[in-house]
């Protein structure tokens, strides 16, 4: 089809997010790989000499690099973190949406890649994203990774947040991504970042934190919550909301629990309880419509479980204000979606500001918070006269907006000249990513 | 599917049960038995032999065997072959080869259909001969970073906020976008005007134009609206009100200046040179001055008369050559209808009417004739009523609202009014005869028994007159405020209004009463 512009050269999409990696042939709707970018590893002790055991599980599904690290058998993908192993430690190798640790990369590229989509890299150009914020020689090591290890025909960096603009349909957006480590606002004009104007915080990982703060730390009406993931407890039995829970622990898996992964699982029974609990207040805090909104019923794997009442609200208000006693105890505290959103405009030009304002993005699965649309708005409205939100209603667009631009981007006819082939790369170099990703 | 009576019938040549009944029946039945509705089509003979052809009519359509709908005709029907062919882009310099699914058949060496779109901006160059005689006249720049400019321009196509969110030029001051796009544009400039130009003087001067800049006025402007944007609530807020303020100020002023001319006019008459009728309808903006008015007479006149522009002309004079025109308007079009369509009309029985005359140019929309029946008089109505009533005729509705039915209706009502008023004058008549003969009566009694009470009588007469007169001049002392002592006058109004009030109270304590007893009645 010639209508939209499209010619379909099958790439293939690579998003690397904080939690989840997306990954998926350009010209799709959707990602046919998410998995999560956490993996296990055992490191495995030189006395231990069955890596061979090791080995048999992973062809089954996870896939164990023996290459880079001899002695690290690793868990990656849906079946990776998210089961108990003995002495297995989670690693998060991307933090603040940008890669910290290059090492499992390979690894979790190649699991989606290959063992879930099936296909052969090597026939395939590869578009990758990347934040706004990333190191010039993050996108080099990464263009280095694609056509080093993977042998890519051609490969293109792209920022998510120019992508999650072309998702909405807008070459022009000042697109609010709040996602699992990282709150940014980022505007983009003509499908430029304007990097003047970027504002990013760790704002969600605060409301993780206070989330957390809240469930487990004993209050008036209930206790401290455990929390414990189900692959722990043994049994279980109902009990009524309030009342401490009665359940067994798999006692012989306590002690093969490593730290790393206890931590895991404890960010993991926080997030289910945000996203099935928590909300924002659509017109601003205030204690007594909170506590009308009625509380939601919330049941945590030990069974123990609890009607949430305004608490639930606390939550999803950080994204908008601090209170005072939480400033002064906390003094670099992450900036509120208001904030980054005035330093973002006070760094563009006035006459953009309208035209930004006309156009806002919302983005990111933290952007699914209930009533966090509205309250976007109310906000904004009180400061602006116009102003247009454009959020997917659709929550898979929202959470992989990134991974969808890319696709429409990477399925265009125009956009064919700008891959960086495989002769660009050995003839120039790393120099070429950073001359043709701007 | 077994042999039906029909059939065997037919086959034995037995003549039908119907037929064999009757007995009497005339063979010329059979033909016409032939002649009846045909079968529908794709319903079986002998079901249509049992229901017969009075049969439910959607019976037949929903025996035929449904059609399908047509299937859409997919070009000529082979099959189109595509194939996953290597291409290679024009708009690249390296020899990547990325393939895509095209159509069999076509020329594998065609361009790459959107390499088309991979248009490049045009950039003005300078070479160093230039750069030295034009261009090194600001120094706040080299030729280094002016090179990097022309470079960085390029490279970003011209978008100038993105150039000025990138432009990072190694040991050199911060550029403000401001500062770009003045040294850019100013180059330009130069360069355009000091070339040799191939083309005309027009297209050169509006190259020129389409790549000025104003610095300074940018920078004022953005300021200007980045102080728009920085307004505090509190600012808005008393912006808001002081706009209302300046309106309800202006609204004040000419409420004022209204009453003024109005007590203007009613102290002083014609002498205090403003025009006679307030003119509310003015513009807000327009001072009440009697020139204005005028000019406003002359239009409404020129509008009701249809001429043509005639700005000098007198109010006077375009009235009247108005209502002159307008006579000729209207009798210009009438004219020609009789001459053109009389005979039309007579053929149709079209009747033509005047429109009723009207004292505005308003529109009169069709009415029903019937709708306009002559009323009767409010002050005579029940009486005509009555004579209506009597002679069997309902004025109110006409059976035939003909042109001569409401024509008669209306001379009716016009004779009855008349015969009403001649019984009026003629009671008159009588009573006045009567109270003479009385009077006569009277005068013989008195002339016999001699009196003074007729004295009287005139002294009554003389006191009514007086209180006439008074009661005019009342009026006229109110309207110019006349010098005149008025004691006599105030002494005599407050008599009036003593009796006026004490009449008050009289209609008021009835119509209390009244309304108590209607109370009353409906407890």
């Amino acid at each position: 089809m010639v209508t939209y512009g499209g010619d379909e050269v099958s790439a293939l999409v690579l998003d690397i997010g904080t939690s989840t990696t997306r990954a998926g042939y350009a010209g799709d709707d959707t990602p046919k790989a998410i998995i999560p970018t956490c993996y296990g590893y055992k490191s495995a002790t030189p006395s231990d000499g069955d890596v061979q055991m090791e080995d048999t599980p992973a062809t089954e599904g996870e896939s164990a690099t023996e290459k880079s690290k001899p002695k690290v058998s690793m868990y990656i993908g849906n079946n990776g973190p998210s089961i108990w192993r003995e002495d297995m430690e989670i690693a998060e190798p991307v933090s603040g949406s940008i890669i910290e640790d290059f090492a499992p990369i390979p690894s979790i590229i190649s699991h989606a890649f290959r063992d879930i989509m099936r296909c052969d890299i090597t026939e395939h150009p590869v578009l990758v994203t990347e934040a706004a914020w990333n190191t010039p020689a993050n996108r080099e090591r990464m263009a280095e990774i694609m056509f080093e290890e993977f042998q890519v025909p051609a490969f293109y960096i792209a920022n998510t947040g120019v992508l999650n603009a072309f998702a909405a349909g807008k070459g022009s957006a000042l697109v609010i991504d709040i996602g699992a480590s990282t709150a940014s606002v980022t505007p983009v004009v003509d499908g430029f970042v304007l990097r003047k104007g970027l504002a990013h915080s760790a704002l969600p990982k605060l409301v993780h934190a206070h989330a957390q703060h809240l469930l487990t730390t004993q209050t008036a009406t209930r206790p401290g919550i455990q929390l414990l993931p189900h692959q722990l407890i043994a049994n279980k039995q109902a009990v009524d909301p309030g009342t401490p829970p009665r359940f067994t622990l798999r006692e012989e898996r306590v002690a093969g629990t490593t730290e790393s992964y206890r931590k895991y699982y404890e960010a993991k029974e926080v997030d289910e309880w945000i996203q099935s609990v928590a909300g924002v207040l659509e017109q601003g805090w205030n204690d007594q419509l909170a506590n009308q909104r009625g509380a939601r019923h919330y049941e945590f794997p030990t069974g123990y479980n609890y009607y949430f009442g305004s608490e639930r609200y606390s939550v999803g208000e950080l994204f908008y204000t601090h209170s005072p006693s939480l400033v002064n105890s906390n003094p670099n505290l992450p900036k509120s979606i208001p904030t980054l959103i005035s330093t973002s405009l006070a760094a563009c030009d006035p006459d953009l500001r309208q035209v930004l304002m006309g156009n806002v993005v919302l983005t990111g699965g933290g952007s699914l918070f209930p009533g966090f649309l509205e309250r976007l708005s109310t906000e904004l409205s009180r400061h602006f006269t116009h102003v247009k939100i454009h959020a997917p209603g659709n929550p898979t667009e929202r959470r992989y907006g990134g991974w969808l631009g890319g696709s429409i981007l990477a399925s265009l006819g125009t956009f064919h000249q700008l891959w960086i082939s495989r002769e660009e790369w050995l003839e120039h170099g790393k120099a070429i990513v950073g001359q043709r990703c701007k | 599917m077994g042999p039906l009576a029909a059939d065997v019938r037919s086959v034995f040549d037995l003549p039908g049960p119907s037929n064999a009944n009757a007995g009497a029946a005339p063979p010329t039945q059979n033909p016409a038995r032939k002649t009846q509705p045909k079968k529908p089509e794709g319903m079986k003979r002998e079901l249509y032999s049992l229901i017969g052809p009075n049969a439910n009519p959607t019976l037949p359509v929903q025996l035929t065997k449904p059609r399908l709908k047509q299937k859409p005709n997919l070009g000529s029907g082979r099959r189109v072959k595509w194939e996953w062919r290597p291409f290679k882009n024009a708009g690249r310099t390296d020899g990547l080869q990325l393939s895509h699914w095209v159509k069999a058949g076509g020329d594998p060496n065609a361009e790459y259909l959107y390499a088309k779109y991979n248009i490049q901006n045009t950039v003005q160059q300078y070479s160093q001969d230039e750069y030295t005689r034009l261009l090194d006249v600001d120094k706040n720049w080299t030729k280094e970073e002016t090179d990097y400019l022309f470079q960085i321009v390029q490279e970003y196509d011209g978008r100038f906020y993105v150039i000025a969110d990138r432009y990072e030029y190694p040991d050199g001051p911060g550029r403000s976008l401001e500062e770009i796009k003045d040294r850019y544009f100013s180059i330009c400039r130069k360069l355009v005007r000091n070339r040799p130009w191939a083309g005309d003087e027009a297209s050169k001067a509006s190259l020129i134009s389409s790549l000025s800049y104003d610095k300074e006025r940018d920078i004022a402007r953005k300021k200007y609206l980045a102080s728009l944007e920085t307004r505090t609530p509190e600012q808005i807020a008393e912006e808001e009100a002081l706009y209302i303020e300046l309106k309800r100020l202006e609204q004040n002023e000419r409420r004022f200046k209204k009453d003024r001319d109005d007590l203007l006019r009613t102290l002083l008459g014609i002498e205090s040179g403003l025009p006679d009728i307030p003119t509310e309808d003015e513009l807000p903006g327009q001072t009440p001055t009697s020139t204005s008015s005028l000019f406003i007479d002359t239009k409404k006149t020129k509008k009701r008369g249809g001429i043509g522009a005639g700005d000098l002309e007198t109010p006077v004079l375009a009235s009247a050559l108005s209502s002159h025109v307008a006579a000729l308007s209207q009798a210009v079009p009438k004219k020609a209808q009789s001459a053109k369509s009389a005979a039309y009309d007579a053929h149709h029985f079209i009747t033509r009417s005047d429109p009723p005359p009207t004292n505005k140019n308003t529109h009169v929309p069709t009415y029903v004739r019937s709708y306009k029946l002559p009323a009767a008089k409010s002050a005579s109505a029940a009486k005509i009523a009555q004579i209506m009533g009597e002679l069997g005729i309902s004025h109110t509705r006409l059976v035939m609202p003909t042109k001569e039915n409401t024509a008669h209706l209306e001379g009716l009502l016009e004779a009855a009014n008349s015969l009403i008023e001649m019984k009026k004058a003629v009671d008159k008549v009588e009573a006045d005869i009567r109270t003479a003969q009385a009077r006569l009566n009277m005068r013989a009694s008195e002339a016999e028994g001699g009196g003074a009470e007729g004295g009287e009588g005139v002294m009554e007469l003389d006191e009514e007159a007086d209180g006439a007169e008074e009661a005019g001049e009342d009026g006229r002392a109110q309207s110019v405020a006349s010098v005149r002592s008025a004691r006599s006058v105030g002494a005599r109004q407050r008599k009036n209004r003593r009796s006026m009030s004490i009449s008050s109270v009289d209609t008021s304590a009835t119509g209390v009463g009244s309304h108590k007893k209607k109370k009353r009645r409906a407890d």
